[in-house]
């Protein structure tokens, strides 16, 4: 526990860093809708730190910032323009425009130099689980400033505007992002901008209320993502990303909740969650009629969860040989893990093993490879003719828990068809 | 007079003209069939190094991958299927190293470079591979190969099955010349040899000095100079590694004393410095290919560079 918290506190100040500056930003960039221009923006500063490379800057050199700052203001004045431009054709697609012709435009740079490409990706992809203190230390003036001039602006910078505060909004928007994209990545920059202000927007009409909402939510957000990412052994990026896009879900559920009628939420709700569960089981028994030996999602799942699952339509013996198969298939991998482990250790310790020892320990690990492999054919092919045997009574049973699943007033109809069924019977006498 | 003998003159002009332009782009699109050399395509550097020293001034080899990109996920561009299409013999690295050339040969459809024929040369044939896990299910070697670790060219003695296999293809292309190209295997080897038992003395003080590494490319050249590489940051190809991974292998680096951590250039540098800086170990960056760092032009100064990287990384004189 203490060892995690030693590893994730420099990670989570710089995500609560990032919160603040972007939640503000998102909520901004919400209402101008141009939910894409950070990506636009990141890929510019990073096509200019790609062109300052090729002009032989080092990576961490101020030149090389200065390209990037440059190329950003550039996009700042053509985003102004595309503002004040006001053509039939939408802002975003413009900003998506700039977004690949950026991207593009590094590839082919790249191309010419390759010792590029590493640095390229560093820019874009970022690892907010190596950043800590250093980062901290330049980003949280560098927003405080940012912060401080939007406040003193804010008259004039939100909402449209001329020209000149349209540049401002978009050159400051470009200092941030160039500098969190390159601590966070774009996926985790993007969620640090649309979630937190998504949610604050949702739950409050006052701009510092959506401002309060965005940063509590954010924060919270992120320690469950660093710790999830610990706890479960995940890429730390991924896993706060995830979190952020659950984040959303729960809020979005609770929406209805929370304002307006609560009675017509849960209706709704229940009923998307038996139509879902219904279309769910009917299809998995289509799926299991149709093609038995093919990936049975539901059914894969359960066993996956509960293995014990499978003796219900196992018989004896294909249960016997599953296991067997199965018990097989473990040891030739602990037969070859210990080869492994044996030629790992004798190239220290030891005499070394000549040349045809470790031949022959390949030919033995390529061996259990493929008895491995057999024994793991044998147990999909047993489970898959169990499948075969069982397929119509499962699948027709699957669909009768569809049907009662859905949410259809099953009485209610028995009720009308009670008429129906009488007819022919009055006609007859 | 003049009028009617000049014509017959003037006509063919356009004949001439095509054959000159004929002529031309044969020299430009394929200056070695000009001069009658055998054009050889590999996929990496390293197999280029290695085929320039069999074949000699013979031939003319060029590599797909460039010296620093990871060849694991090269992106083929139109000119490698015109290269391929020119080409008398392709070396490939194979174990799945390079699986992208497949694709290539399927649209240069040349059988003579094809699987099978006998331009093609597989590198990997006859090498014992090492970190055979079948399934690419081992975890945490940093490999999702099932035909075990492919990094087979950084065991010099590797060399040896590497050049006799690029040696019987070049025979077979080339009959005419095959005593030269043995001839030169030779020298290569016999100069291999002298600098293997000098490698071999400068890193033998680092025998058993635990080291870590970003990627897994490093066995071979492990039980060659008798290193102990104890774990490596990223343990599955192009996934960032998860934090409870990070504080393992930092708490392995402190527990076991390690002071080295092995990058190569196309690693991230940050993530490298990180786990460096927390325990206290330095990072040093070698080449995994011919020509990924200055001074690697060649095998030979690869591993010249590489050895001597490490050796003033341990501190050892």
């Amino acid at each position: 526990m203490i060892e995690a918290l030693q590893f994730l506190w420099p990670s989570f100040l710089v995500a609560v860093c990032l919160v603040g500056i972007h939640a503000y930003f998102g909520i901004q960039i919400l209402a101008r809708k141009v939910i894409f221009v950070d990506l636009a923006l990141a890929q510019i500063a990073a096509l200019g730190a790609t062109v300052a490379f090729m002009l032989g800057h080092s990576a961490q050199s101020p030149a090389t910032y200065g390209y990037s700052l440059a190329f950003t203001l550039l996009a700042a004045v053509l985003l102004a323009f595309t503002r004040a431009w006001g053509t039939r054709v939408p802002q975003e697609a413009l900003i998506g425009v700039i977004y690949v012709v950026a991207a593009a435009a590094a590839i082919l740079l790249i191309d010419r130099a390759p010792q590029g490409a590493e640095h390229l990706k560093q820019i874009l992809t970022g690892n907010i689980l190596t950043s800590g203190l250093n980062e901290v230390a330049v980003i949280v003036p560098l927003y405080a400033a940012v912060g401080l001039l939007h406040w003193l602006l804010r008259r004039r910078l939100t909402g449209s505007g001329p020209l000149l505060w349209e540049f401002v909004f978009y050159a400051t928007f470009g200092v941030v992002v160039t500098g969190s994209v390159a601590i966070a990545g774009v996926l985790l920059v993007f969620s640090f901008l649309i979630v937190p202000a998504a949610i604050g927007i949702m739950f409050a009409a006052s701009p510092t209320r959506q401002l309060a909402i965005g940063w509590i939510m954010g924060t919270f957000t992120s320690a469950a993502g660093l710790a999830a990412s610990f706890a479960f052994d995940l890429p730390t990026g991924a896993a706060m990303v995830c979190a952020f896009g659950g984040a959303l879900v729960v809020a979005g559920v609770l929406y209805p909740f929370l304002s307006g009628n609560r009675r017509n939420a849960l209706r709704v709700a229940t009923a998307t969650a038996r139509w879902g569960a219904a279309a769910l089981l009917a299809a998995s028994a289509v799926q299991l009629a149709a093609a038995p030996r093919a990936d049975q999602p539901l059914i894969d799942m359960l066993e996956y969860a509960v293995p014990s699952f499978r003796s219900l339509y196992f018989t004896r013996a294909e249960e016997a040989s599953f296991v067997d198969a199965s018990q097989h298939a473990e040891r030739y991998r602990m037969e070859a893990e210990r080869l492994n482990d044996l030629e790992k250790r004798n190239r220290t310790e030891g005499e070394t093993f000549d040349d045809i020892t470790v031949g022959r320990i390949s030919s033995f690990l390529k061996s259990y490879g493929e008895m491995r492999k057999g024994e793991q054919f044998v147990m999909n092919e047993v489970r898959a003719r169990a499948r075969e045997r069982v397929r119509w009574g499962v699948s027709l049973g699957l669909l009768t828990s569809a049907l009662l699943f859905a949410p259809v007033p099953w009485l209610g109809l028995w009720g009308r068809a009670q008429p129906l069924r009488l007819k022919p019977r009055r006609f007859a006498r | 007079m003049e009028g009617p003998s000049a014509r017959p003159v003037l006509v063919p002009k356009p004949m001439v003209l095509r054959f000159a332009l004929i002529a031309a782009w044969l020299a430009v699109a394929s200056p070695g069939l000009a001069q009658g050399r055998i054009q050889v395509v590999t996929t990496t550097t390293d197999l280029r190094s290695l085929t320039e020293f069999v074949g000699g001034n013979r031939i003319v080899a060029v590599s797909l991958v460039a010296a620093n990109m990871d060849a694991e996920d090269y992106q083929p561009k139109p000119q490698d299927v015109l290269r391929l299409k020119n080409a008398h013999v392709l070396v490939r690295v194979g174990l799945d190293y390079d699986l992208w050339v497949d694709r290539l040969l399927a649209q240069a459809a040349k059988p003579e470079i094809s699987r099978g024929g006998p331009g093609y040369v597989d590198a990997s044939f006859a090498i014992a591979a090492l970190e055979l896990r079948g399934m690419s299910v081992g975890p945490g070697d940093g490999h999702a190969h099932g035909s075990g670790n492919p990094h087979y060219w950084l065991d010099p003695k590797n060399a040896e099955i590497i050049t006799a296999t690029i040696l019987d293809a070049l025979a077979r292309v080339d009959p005419d010349n095959a005593a030269s190209y043995e001839a030169n295997r030779l020298a290569f080897l016999a100069r291999l040899q002298t600098k293997l038992l000098e490698w071999e003395t400068k890193l033998a003080p680092l025998k058993g000095m635990p080291i870590v590494a970003y990627h897994n490319s490093w066995p071979y050249f492990a039980r060659r100079f008798r290193l102990d590489f104890v774990g490596f940051i990223e343990i599955k190809p192009g996934v960032p590694p998860s934090p409870s991974h990070l504080a393992r292998i930092v708490q392995a680096m402190r527990a076991r004393g390690v002071r080295i951590v092995v990058r190569e250039p196309h690693e991230p540098e940050r993530d490298v410095a990180f786990v460096a800086s927390k325990a206290r170990a330095s990072v040093v960056t070698l080449a995994a290919s011919v020509g990924a760092l200055p001074h690697t032009g060649d095998y030979i100064s690869l591993f010249d560079a590489n050895v001597d990287a490490l050796k003033s990384a341990a501190g050892v004189r």
